[in-house]
């Protein structure tokens, strides 16, 4: 049960700290309550879910433990992004590129920081730095497109 | 090898994470 990155005591310190884990089995032949409630389509499926239960962030396929860890800050800083605790919320993005710069969840790391940046300060260049560092870093990412309209903002 | 302890009740984890203010990692699989 606990094979792959949950072997790693990075991982099961920082599930245990940080989290509550929850495993939820999945039958296929006879989908359960849970993946009904929750549209779990294919195994594995993560949800990261605030204190009162809401879903505030979801991958699906296997991810290695960088990739891992990557998802759950990210997922924390996006419960408190979405709770407009935006100034809470950028240290955690920050920690997602600072750690996990090659994970593929930081691009959107990225992104969100910026956005995060800009509704803290209400300064537009917030966003301009979001986009320049996309393009330097993740220039390939779908983030970086998704940041172009910023390109515009001077610094 | 590292243990994780997990729960498998998905609410008696949001009710032990309403009281402790922790969110919830939850893992779906499948034993195929």
């Amino acid at each position: 049960m606990n094979t792959g990155p949950y072997s790693e005591p990075t991982v099961a310190a920082f599930l245990h700290e940080q989290f509550l884990p929850v495993r939820t089995e999945c039958f296929w032949d006879n989908p359960t309550e849970p993946m009904r409630r929750f549209d779990v389509k294919w195994t594995p499926t993560f949800l990261i879910h605030d204190p009162e239960g809401k879903e505030h962030h979801r991958f699906v396929g296997y991810v290695p433990t960088d990739d891992l860890l990557a998802h759950l800050w990210l997922g924390r800083a996006k419960i408190l992004y979405d709770s407009d605790r935006h100034a809470e919320a950028i240290p955690l993005f920050e920690t997602v590129l600072s750690r996990h710069p090659a994970a593929g969840a930081a691009p959107e790391a990225a992104f969100l920081r910026g956005v995060a940046g800009f509704k803290s300060s209400h300064d537009p260049k917030e966003l301009r730095r979001a986009y320049d560092r996309l393009v330097a870093k993740y220039p390939q990412s779908e983030w970086a497109r998704r940041a172009d309209p910023y390109s515009a903002i001077p610094l | 090898m590292s243990l994780i302890l997990w729960e498998t009740d998905f609410s008696a984890a949001l009710a032990k994470a309403k009281g402790s203010g922790l969110p919830i990692y939850q893992d779906f699989w499948f034993d195929g």
